[in-house]
């Protein structure tokens, strides 16, 4: 065991440094930085201990962010998961071109953020843009619709773009848990004479739950510290509709030239999510793979 | 086995809906970066193009460092891949085989890594990256890229591994193979398909980062696409056709790479190791 | 003997004379002007002078607006930042507040006594005692429209706010949207809307002491035409950045929109025709006199602490407002730029320039109304660093927002803007 214990430690070190070492340190200075007040980068700042926290819980705005965010997490979760799962459902099955659509399924997804801001806002404008135009056509609206326009419709639109660039990632993923369910379950079911829904409810789920749990926590987090999306199509607007935490930390740190006021939120934010990730790993993490 | 009617009709209704879901945006695109202005902005727009121009493709090459940005996006993106597998592998392994003091604990960590806000990370590792003289260089998106694949890379390949009949790792265990031969001999080549999988996730991951290429690289020779790309759009004035075209060149090489090794991203997927 | 001696001397020389061309002092330049076009031009620039100046070797990297704000402080910082940064007005107090910044006056002075600047150019950097820029250009807010689309409808270009409105209001039809106007919280509304608040007596934010005066019934008088014109505009003008509005004009969706120029996109995508395409001066309120418009004049900031790079940076800015050089530069984009120097305005490469030409009488009109050109919080001949965080975070397009997307009144919203201009500064 002592040769095992040494070797691991091998195997393990260099992936480890690699973590700590870079995000270590940031976090460590993010925590130093909230305790001064300092404003622009670079500038000094003199130590005043836990006054910024005091400041930002208090902050309003700095809720309305959390609450954002929130909303956000949730209604990316709900439209990602419907939508992968039957994806990855009707990828499972066998079909004359079934391995390009898994294969090019994921394209959204392997393009560069930049390019996905770049379609959906001409698409979504009410000047050159395709939708509206569609829509009128098919009778649906009669007047241009202005996807950006109210905190809501902004905010759904952006959850639409941001669940059509991940969902098929997803997808994939819970395709590859549902692979590993042995095909001669589902038959034993049908001998026995179980339809679709009894055999998704009794195998399918339960099986793929393992997946599931691990894509939920992570699929979270990403979620939850998704920024250049938000930040490239809408700001954080109109009116802070769309100013989830990331962005208000960004707007703080940036536009505002409060560093460690910044910071500040950060170390509550990363608090807030290693929370979640902990909880929620211990019940929806379960051994899978022994 | 014989699907029923309604079941057929739901599944190709479903791939009816994804086929327009993802494909159209991306038709409309290309399309409109061979479209005349005139046409890209009437009002009412053509889903078959009318027109024929070159015209955007040309002023966004002839200006740009287009082809510079690919190339400094392929060298990270290579040399993240090869750093990630090679960190990632040994030790996925060692988490799945190897006994060692807060194994468990530790794998649940390292999946925290995605707890950070990348504004948290930015200015400090800003920092952090100046002292050292890593600033403007590509080296520092390769660490950057490598650290944000591994929980991921690791988790995916520690779940390959474990999908090995454990007969095949027993026999060489009681044969008395030290861990390092298994792993190079026998594991790795078993989960070949997963390992391009889990190289083609981090690939993919590198070739996409945005935010951190923006702020780490300051001189434009050593641009990625996607930072460059974002920097072609004109600030003042908007050139759709510039941008459809400039937006379907962004695309060309990760699906031209898909084209040839993507079959092999969803295949590891779903077989994970040979069986 | 002799030709040894001679020989071992041209020799001597020669090594002396190679020691003594030193390696070029290179310097290099961060500007936010990237479509390809600009950078293509900037660059022909730099190599003219990189040639004719074999000690000095200036290196251009364009950097994004976007980014800018945070890169700029965290390379300066960190040692590797620009020896010089292209700013605007409200962009340089930033870099002061962080030291990166040594009073430029002499250099301006020197520079002013041979190309005469625009005066409100050089106000719009010069507080605290000192100088903090060189002024480079000029972009100034204009009302553009199509004549042939105003001679339809029977309309007269619009003077006053209420011929504006009616004129926006008629334009109106046939799915065209009258006015277009921005309402996101972002730079360009900030700019509209202060082109209209400038318009009807609320140029003035700040109070002498550097308190805010932006709750004033002519700003709010402003702020609710605003908006009641920007009910005319396309439903997603809530989410327009730079381009949607010249987007929105040159595809005849609006009939008239506000911008610093058009003539670039109109000239490929909007048909071209120069004598159709018409500009003028933002509309007055009623009550008021005189046209104003704001005015953002552009400028360089020399941020060298070592001599001999802050020297060759010098150079290189005495070289770009020779007005054989400066036309060409300004036209990197044409109609877009306009001079800040008297000889400059007259300069053969400015004029000569064939997109210039073209729209002559255009170009002409814009440089024209620049000369009433004021910039939010650089007015009263005094700056106050608070004006960069307003800027940078919008309130004042923040404060539309209020009344456009929260429904507020007015009153109420330029009430709670003010507020928040307060918290802002802190």
């Amino acid at each position: 065991m002592q040769k095992s214990r040494s070797l691991a430690i091998v195997f393990v070190a260099p992936a480890l440094i690699v973590l700590t070492g870079i995000l270590g340190w940031p976090l460590v200075s993010a925590v130093l930085l909230s305790m001064q007040d300092v404003r622009t980068i670079g500038s000094a700042g003199q130590w005043i201990g836990l006054h910024n926290y005091q400041a930002v819980l208090s902050n309003q705005s700095f809720w309305m962010a959390v609450a954002m965010s929130i909303i956000w997490v949730v209604a990316n979760a709900a439209a990602q998961t419907a939508l992968a799962l039957i994806t990855a459902l009707t990828l499972n099955q066998n079909f004359p071109g079934v391995r390009i659509v898994r294969t090019w399924v994921i394209l959204t997804w392997i393009v560069p953020t930049v390019v996905v801001v770049i379609i959906w806002r001409w698409l979504f404008s009410t000047s050159g843009g395709m939708i509206n135009p569609l829509l009128a056509q098919a009778g649906m609206i009669d007047r241009p619709i202005g996807f950006f326009s109210t905190p809501w419709t902004a905010m759904a639109t952006l959850i639409f773009i941001n669940s059509w660039r991940w969902f098929p990632f997803i997808a994939l993923m819970m395709l590859a848990g549902l692979t590993r369910i042995p095909s001669d379950l589902y038959e034993a079911a049908r001998i026995d004479g179980a339809n679709g829904w009894r055999s998704f409810t009794r195998i399918t789920w339960p099986l793929l739950a393992p997946t599931l749990g691990v894509l939920t926590v992570v699929g979270t987090l990403l979620s939850f510290n998704v920024f250049d999306i938000i930040w490239l199509m809408t700001a954080g607007g109109p009116a802070g509709g769309t100013r989830t935490l990331p962005i208000i930390i960004y707007e703080t740190a940036f536009k505002g030239y409060k560093l460690s006021e910044a910071a500040t939120m950060s170390v509550l934010a990363t608090i807030l999510l290693m929370a979640f990730a902990l909880l929620a790993s211990r019940t929806l993490m379960r051994e899978d793979d022994r | 086995m014989k699907r029923s009617l309604p079941s057929s009709l739901l599944l190709y209704f479903s791939l009816i809906v994804l086929t327009l879901l993802i494909g159209l945006p991306f038709w409309w695109v290309l399309s409109g970066a061979f479209k005349l202005p005139q046409e890209i902005i009437a009002r009412v727009p053509t889903m078959v193009p009318h027109s024929f121009t070159l015209q955007h493709f040309m002023k966004l090459l002839s200006g740009s460092d287009y082809p510079t940005y690919m190339v400094n996006s392929m060298i990270v993106a290579v040399l993240s891949t090869a750093v990630t597998l090679a960190l990632a592998i040994p030790a996925a392994y060692a988490f799945f085989r190897l006994a060692f003091p807060g194994r468990e604990i530790l794998y649940r960590v390292i999946l925290l890594a995605y707890a950070f806000p990348s504004t948290v990370v930015l200015i400090p590792l800003f920092g952090m990256f100046a002292k050292i003289g890593l600033i403007d260089t590509l080296a520092a998106l390769v660490i950057v890229n490598v650290t944000f694949a591994l929980p991921f890379s690791i988790w995916m390949l520690r779940s390959f591994f474990a999908s090995i009949p454990k007969e095949i790792e027993e026999a060489a265990i009681m044969d008395g193979t030290p861990p390092t031969i298994i792993l190079r001999r026998i594991m790795i080549p078993l989960i070949a398909p997963g390992i391009a999988s889990v190289g083609i996730f981090a690939f993919i991951s590198a070739w996409t980062e945005y935010v951190f290429a923006s702020v780490l690289i300051l001189s434009d020779g050593k641009r990625t696409v996607p930072v460059g790309f974002s920097g072609i759009i004109g600030q003042y004035q908007i050139d759709w056709g510039l941008l459809l075209a400039g937006a379907s060149l962004a695309v060309l090489p990760v699906v031209i790479l898909f084209a040839l090794v993507g079959r092999w991203f969803v295949s590891g997927l779903t077989e994970g190791a040979v069986k | 003997m002799n030709n040894r001696i001679l020989g071992l001397l041209f020799g001597a020389c020669l090594t002396m004379s190679f020691d003594a061309m030193a390696a070029p002092v290179e310097v290099t330049l961060w500007h936010m002007e990237q479509p390809p076009h600009r950078v293509a031009r900037i660059q022909e620039i730099i190599d003219a002078f990189n040639a004719a100046h074999p000690d000095i070797k200036v290196k251009q990297e364009p950097q994004n607006w976007g980014e800018v704000y945070a890169k700029a402080p965290a390379a300066l910082a960190a040692g590797a930042g620009p020896d010089m940064l292209f700013a605007i007005p409200d962009f340089t107090p930033v870099l002061k507040n962080i030291g990166a910044l040594t009073s430029v006056s002499d250099f301006v002075g020197e520079l002013d006594k041979e190309h005469h600047f625009v005066k409100s150019a050089v106000q719009s950097y010069s507080y605290d005692g000192g100088i903090w820029a060189v002024p480079l250009y000029n972009m100034a807010m204009n009302l553009w429209y199509r004549k042939s689309v105003l001679d339809a409808a029977g309309l007269k270009v619009p003077e006053t706010w209420s011929d504006w409105k009616a004129a926006s209001e008629k334009l109106s039809t046939n799915g065209v949207f009258g006015m277009g106007l921005p309402a996101n919280k972002q730079l360009y509304t900030d700019q509209t809307i202060y082109s209209v608040m400038v318009n009807g007596g609320a140029t003035e934010i700040f109070n002498e002491d550097g308190s805010f005066r932006f709750n004033n019934p002519q700003t709010v008088a402003a702020l609710d035409y605003y908006s009641s014109l920007q009910k005319l505009s396309p439903p997603d003008s809530t989410s327009w950045t730079w381009g949607e509005a010249e987007a929105c004009f040159v595809s005849k969706s609006c009939g008239m929109i506000m911008q610093f120029s058009v003539i670039s996109s109109y000239d490929t995508q909007g048909g071209g025709d120069p004598a159709d395409l018409g500009v003028a001066a933002i509309p007055h309120a009623d009550g008021e006199t005189g046209h104003n418009t704001i005015a953002y004049a552009n400028a360089v900031m020399l941020l060298s602490k070592d001599d001999a790079k802050r020297k060759a940076s010098e150079e290189f800015v005495r070289y770009l407002l020779q007005p054989e050089t400066y036309g060409k530069f300004l036209n990197m984009e044409p109609g877009l730029f306009m001079p800040v120097t008297e000889d400059g305005a007259k300069s053969e490469s400015f004029w000569s320039d064939p997109m210039v030409q073209k729209y002559r009488s255009q170009v002409e009109t814009i440089i024209a109304n620049s000369q009433n050109g004021k910039l939010f919080g650089f007015t009263s001949g005094r700056t106050f660093p608070s004006i960069a965080a307003v800027s940078a975070q919008n309130v004042i397009a923040e404060t539309l927002q209020m009344i456009v997307v929260g429904g507020k009144t007015a009153a109420d919203a330029v009430a709670a803007g003010q507020d928040r201009m307060v918290e802002v500064a802190k």
